[in-house]
């Protein structure tokens, strides 16, 4: 196959996408060196370490058709451990809020599956009592982390453009999609988001599946909190909830329909790299803030509509009235 | 259905009839639940010393008014089958910031108008993307959400406007016979949105849409339109919440609102609205805001910290879902 098949084939669009939003600031930079350059790429990186993780656990719950939204409370719940043990021992603060996402996703698996409750509820009892904890556990307060050697290591450049923060990243995607490439595990997520009762028909043990999901979901939020309030030097309990715009934005760029049952890994990465370039690349350009807000608001609306069960109905009917009139 | 033989179609309905049995145990369940839970609360709260006081029942009706507001509206965008929007909170700041300017510029009356009229179209466009070509609620209200906040940043800089000195009548801010007139409003919001949840074709069209998208449109429901009724009554309200916090405080912020979409919903599924769509009612919202309400002041006067209000919160709701039934697919 061409590089254009790949391109333009269900797979190859989130890559697509974000050629073509390289492409675009670069034309829109203009040769200035302002996008094009390696302090770009290292902001890019940071804000894809940031987003991705989250990107991806929420991404492979709406590859099974549920929808994890208590990422959002267990990114700052799990800054918020991290810091507040995490002081002396680094590596204790991460383990100890790894394993409460992890533990935390296994529990609302469970909730789900057992009781066959939607995934959107048990989930948002999920971020309102994550949500609480981080805030009984910093009384309200944005706490100070004070191992800054910690923080400089982790945003410490690496070949010029990497991060430990965003080579944890790109291991974690190249580790998923390794799985999906060399296991059955892939094809059996996306036959459970494809048709539940066939994959159950089929042999795939669902019920572990999904709680594994949630726990890789929980853990991957948690992960990705633990790095950035370990890197801002701080956590908060508020002002962490615009993470779920970015994530489910990124999800759906990366190829993740609504409906379930589609999806990669690498495609989630390319998603939420999309949203990272967009927003460094808008940056450096000299773009204010809000293009950036208007841009990934565009992208999604555009997507929800394009992805309506209904839009092909509506518009077969918009064109008859259209006909009628135009002929009476 | 697709089954052929007669005993395929027995065996559907027999199915049917017992997730019926275990659906109706389980609410009566649910029920009890919220019956023992309800009298518990009325007794633990009847018996924290200071309750009664005037001060703290007075604060509490206030701050709930404004989140019970929003409650409402959530409400319809709920029994519609849509879950939630996580844009309403942001509508709240939005509303506020263009009553303001709307009464700097027109006058109080106009103004209260337009913030009204802001808020029912802004939402209402999102109920037509979700209504007319079936756009998942949950992407258009987060997509809102983004849009919203975009948007306001361009065109206000500053961040906060203030109403002009002596645009907002006194009035409007006092109590009517020691009631804040802000929880009036809410009374009467709930009572409206019931009155067309339980009185009106639309309520009866909405509750049709809500329980089964494919039976309502089989009968000949227009259901894009009840979609988008839902969400442009879900605007209107929300703007209601938006506007009373922009009179309380002579000005308006993007700050007004951060969270509500949480705390509506917390307050929707506490009073019993099953998240599913197709179930609850205003007057149970009602109780849900008031619930959490009691709650929280509780917390308060027995001497825990404000935090422990948002974690007592996430665990009523958390509870409540699992009491609830209706959990097919999302």
């Amino acid at each position: 196959m061409t590089l254009r098949h790949h391109l333009s084939g269900p797979h190859g669009r989130p890559f697509a996408v974000l050629l073509a939003c390289t492409i675009l600031l670069a034309v829109v930079d203009g040769g200035q060196g302002r996008f094009l350059s390696a302090a770009t790429a290292y902001s890019s990186l940071q804000t894809f370490a940031t987003i991705s993780l989250v990107t991806l656990g929420l991404g492979l719950t709406m590859m099974i058709r549920e929808f994890d939204l208590s990422v959002v409370g267990m990114y700052g719940m799990a800054g918020c451990i991290a810091v507040l043990t995490g002081t002396q021992h680094p590596w204790f603060g991460l383990w100890l809020a790894l394993g409460i996402g992890a533990a935390a996703g296994v529990i609302q698996g469970i909730i789900i599956l057992r009781l066959h409750l939607s995934s959107v509820g048990v989930t948002l009892g999920g971020l309102l009592i994550f949500v609480g904890i981080a805030f009984v556990l910093t009384e309200s307060r944005a706490l100070p982390y004070d191992n800054l050697s910690v923080a400089l290591a982790l945003n410490e450049r690496i070949a010029g453009v990497f991060s430990i923060r965003s080579i944890v990243a790109l291991v974690f995607f190249v580790g998923a999609a390794a799985i999906f490439a060399w296991t059955r595990l892939g094809s059996e997520i996306i036959a459970i988001g494809g048709d539940r009762r066939a994959a159950i028909t089929a042999g795939v043990k669902v019920d572990p599946l999904v709680i594994g999901i949630f726990a890789f979901s929980g853990l991957c939020a948690a992960l990705s909190g633990v790095l950035l309030s370990y890197s801002l030097a701080s956590a908060s309990p508020a002002g962490l909830s615009d993470v779920i715009a970015p994530a489910a934005a990124g999800a759906i760029l990366g190829g993740v329909s609504l409906g379930g049952g589609s999806g990669r890994p690498l495609g989630i990465a390319a998603g939420a790299l999309t949203l990272a370039v967009l927003r460094s690349g808008l940056n450096a350009v000299g773009a204010p803030p809000f293009v950036n807000d208007i841009t990934m608001a565009t992208v999604l609306l555009t997507v929800a509509v394009l992805d309506g069960p209904y839009l092909a109905r509506r518009l077969i009917l918009v064109r008859q009235r259209f006909h009628a009139a135009t002929n009476a | 259905m697709t089954e052929r033989s007669s005993g395929g179609q027995n065996y559907a309905v027999a199915v049917a009839a017992d997730v019926l049995r275990a659906r109706s145990h389980r609410s009566r369940l649910l029920s009890w639940a919220q019956a023992i839970g309800v009298v518990a609360l009325l007794a633990v709260t009847l018996g924290t010393p200071g309750f009664l006081a005037g001060p703290s029942v007075l604060s509490l009706l206030t701050t709930v008014s404004f989140i019970g507001c929003v409650a409402i509206g959530m409400t319809l965008i709920t029994i519609s089958g849509n879950i939630m929007s996580f844009a309403l909170g942001a509508t709240v700041g939005v509303t506020a910031m263009v009553f303001i300017l709307a009464c700097n510029w027109l006058g109080f009356g106009p103004g209260l108008l337009v913030g009204l009229l802001f808020g029912s179209l802004i939402t209402g466009l999102q109920g037509l993307l979700i209504g007319w070509v079936r756009a998942n609620p949950i992407i258009v209200s987060i997509a809102a959400l983004a849009l919203i906040y975009g948007v306001t940043q361009a065109f206000a800089e500053k961040g906060t406007v203030y109403a002009e000195p002596g645009i907002v009548p006194a009035m409007v801010k006092g109590k009517v016979a020691t009631v804040p007139i802000e929880f009036i409003v809410f009374l009467l919001s709930t009572l409206i949105a019931q009155f067309i949840l339980s009185a009106t074709r639309f309520g009866r069209n909405l509750f049709m849409v809500g329980s089964s998208f494919r039976a309502a449109e089989a009968v000949g429901v227009s259901t894009w339109r009840t979609v988008t009724g839902a969400y442009v009554w879900a605007g209107g309200f929300t703007a209601l919440a938006g506007i009373m916090l922009a009179i309380r405080y002579d000005s308006a912020n993007m700050d007004y609102g951060v969270a509500y979409d949480y705390d509506a919903i917390a307050a929707v599924l506490v009073g019993g609205t099953a998240i599913g769509g197709g179930e609850g009612s205003a007057l149970r919202t009602f109780a849900g805001a008031m619930v959490i309400a009691a709650v929280q002041v509780m917390l308060l006067l027995n001497g825990l910290r404000q935090e422990w209000q948002y974690l007592a919160a996430g665990l009523i709701v958390l509870a409540v879902i699992m009491l609830q039934t209706r959990g097919s697919g999302r």
